[in-house]
């Protein structure tokens, strides 16, 4: 492993806080654009991770891995805000509570 | 690390390219042609497509080659997945054809295809990348396609499918992340250095991988998506989703539990994964008895059915992997035949799939009430057929690898599915005055040829079993 200013087990202790707040948020906001934004943040928790063991190990696979997640989580936010979109369209305000003509 | 690309990387990744391509071509083809045409045109360039693409994925069939540097490995594995795969496509494009309104044909067939796309990639994926991307690619198009209904169910079932399936995804990339830090590789065969068995990251890491396989898997506590999705998706769809997510999933999972783990891990890592395995087998059956949808219905049975295959699985013998793979083939029949039956009987875009549709269906199409009885007589696990010889050899390889209580899960959750499927063949045989009429679709026989394939399929893999070739060393 390299040295590092900061040490590995910092970078991996705010990376698990960030991604425990994403999980939160999906648990506990109504709001589907905040549950979309707790996605992200989860996907970003797992994007320092990768940051943080790339520049440990001196690996470059961790960089292209965080662009990768990158690139696909705009898709996934394109696509999720359409669906969103064709969800909500003729609701007067948006909670994803109201989304419930099934149930599992 | 240099990685030295060749053109036999390339070739590697030929059956996808051409799925891919195919897809462009059917929305482009969709653009140009005359409206009265494009039915046809999307429906025979798509399955020229895939048979194209299974064509030339045959050929790696016993030619292992580990593609870029190790990041897509083909051979015999990846072989039988994405033909599996090419499978499903092939059958839920022909559905869609059949069923599908006319201005959506095009879109529909090639989200199908780029998901087929995602699912092939993951069956042949040997780095942490290519799974993630593998997955991605697979769920986004299903996203879309989910929605593709015009019910107000479709749109929900996209959103709930969205959202959950994304948290899954956020787990899984966290996991990933974990054991990108465990080994410093991205690679799976990086994983099985003896030295991880000790690191806390490789099981966290490991862990919140597997979360994310059992909810793409829907296994039980993590099932509780796939009813509503499979409700509100449009029934090819359904179909589609049904067998290429499960198939690329067992894929991944396949890899991961016999090619990316330093022995010891894997006996402790794993055992939740059997025990929800086994808690699966009998939670979906119970869940299909309370069931008024025969997509409903047809999930939780996946749950269940899902449960038998990774049963295999445990105790990671080569039979075992080959027997899974021989039931996930006969799954992939008797859950696309079933679905080709229900394309037939149920109006999708009103009433969706209501079982109340299949009394007194005997009287109105004894064709259609025999097939869908074969299905259900598979999907049961009763001879003849293919469901009954897959669950034998499952029950015989879970007993020698020392897994007898999964066995016994298995032999109770098929008599509790039994009375199930056995309530809809009753409910098809009995008479009924008010027998509910055939929604026409324009393409009817291409839904009655899948389902005729399928049924002839399902019974001659029960007396010709294909003799797979070992496929355990092509995983590593």
């Amino acid at each position: 492993m390299l040295p590092m200013s900061v040490p590995l087990i910092d970078y991996v202790a705010l990376s698990s806080v960030i991604f425990f707040i994403g999980v939160a948020g999906v648990l506990v906001r109504r709001n589907p654009l905040i549950v979309l934004m707790s996605i992200e943040l989860m996907f970003n928790a797992a994007n320092l991770l990768f940051m943080a063991f790339a520049r440990a190990w001196g690996n470059n696979a961790g960089h292209i891995f965080a662009f990768l997640v990158i690139t696909v989580a705009a898709a996934e936010a394109a696509i999720g805000l359409a669906i969103v979109v064709t969800v909500f369209r003729t609701a007067r305000h948006v909670d994803v509570d109201d989304v419930s003509l099934m149930k599992g | 690390m240099t990685v030295n690309v060749t053109s036999a990387d390339w070739y590697a990744l030929a059956p996808i390219s051409i799925v891919a391509i195919t897809a462009l071509v059917v929305l482009l083809a969709d653009l140009f042609a005359p409206k009265h045409v494009n039915r046809y045109l999307a429906i025979v360039l798509a399955v020229l497509g895939i048979v194209v693409a299974a064509t030339d994925c045959k050929a790696a069939y016993a030619h292992d080659f580990a593609a870029f540097g190790g990041a897509f490995i083909v051979g015999g594995f990846s072989v039988v997945f994405q033909e599996i795969i090419l499978i499903a496509a092939l059958g839920s494009v022909v559905l869609y054809g059949a069923i599908g309104k006319d201005d959506r044909i095009a879109g529909a067939i090639a989200l199908m295809l780029w998901s087929a796309c995602g699912a092939m990639l993951m069956a042949g994926a040997g780095s942490l990348m290519t799974i993630f991307l593998g997955i991605e690619l697979l769920s986004l198009a299903l996203y879309c396609l989910c929605g593709l209904a015009d019910r107000p169910t479709a749109r929900e079932a996209a959103f709930k499918y969205l959202i959950l399936s994304s948290v899954a995804s956020g787990f899984m990339l966290y996991g990933m992340a974990m054991l990108f830090g465990a080994s410093g590789s991205v690679a799976l065969a990086d994983l099985t250095n003896p030295v991880l068995a000790s690191n806390p990251l490789l099981w966290i890491g490991g862990g919140l991988f597997l979360v994310g396989i059992s909810f793409k898997l829907s296994l039980v506590p993590f099932h509780a998506w796939s009813p509503d999705v499979y409700e509100g998706a449009p029934l090819p769809v359904t179909a589609f989703m049904s067998v290429a997510t499960k198939a690329g999933t067992l894929a991944v999972f396949a890899r991961f539990v016999y090619a990316a783990m330093p022995s010891g891990v894997a006996d402790r890592l794993l055992l939740p994964i059997w025990i929800v395995a086994g808690i699966s087998m009998i939670a979906g059956n119970v869940g299909m008895l309370a069931q008024h949808d025969l997509k409903r219905l047809l999930a939780y049975s996946g749950i269940a059915q899902i449960g038998y295959m990774l049963a295999a699985l445990a105790g990671g013998t080569a039979l075992g992997m080959r027997y899974a793979i021989f039931y996930l083939a006969a799954y992939t029949f008797m859950n696309l035949g079933a679905f080709a039956i229900a394309a037939l009987i149920s109006d999708d875009a009103e009433q969706g799939s209501r079982l109340a549709n299949y009394r007194g269906l005997a009287q109105k199409s004894p064709a259609a009430a025999a097939l869908m009885t074969v299905f259900l007589l598979a999907l049961a696990g009763l001879p003849p057929t293919a469901g009954f010889l897959g669950k034998i050899l499952i029950l015989s390889t879970t007993a020698s690898a020392g897994y007898v209580w999964l066995g016994i899960a298995l032999i109770v959750g098929t008599a509790i599915s039994l009375y199930a499927y056995a309530k809809i063949i009753r409910a098809m045989y009995q008479r009924d005055e008010h027998a509910h009429t055939h929604a026409a679709h324009p393409f009817v026989p291409l839904a009655w040829a899948s389902a005729i394939v399928c049924c002839v399929a399902v019974v001659v893999l029960t007396f010709v079993p294909p003799a797979l070739r070992d496929v355990l060393p092509l995983v590593r």
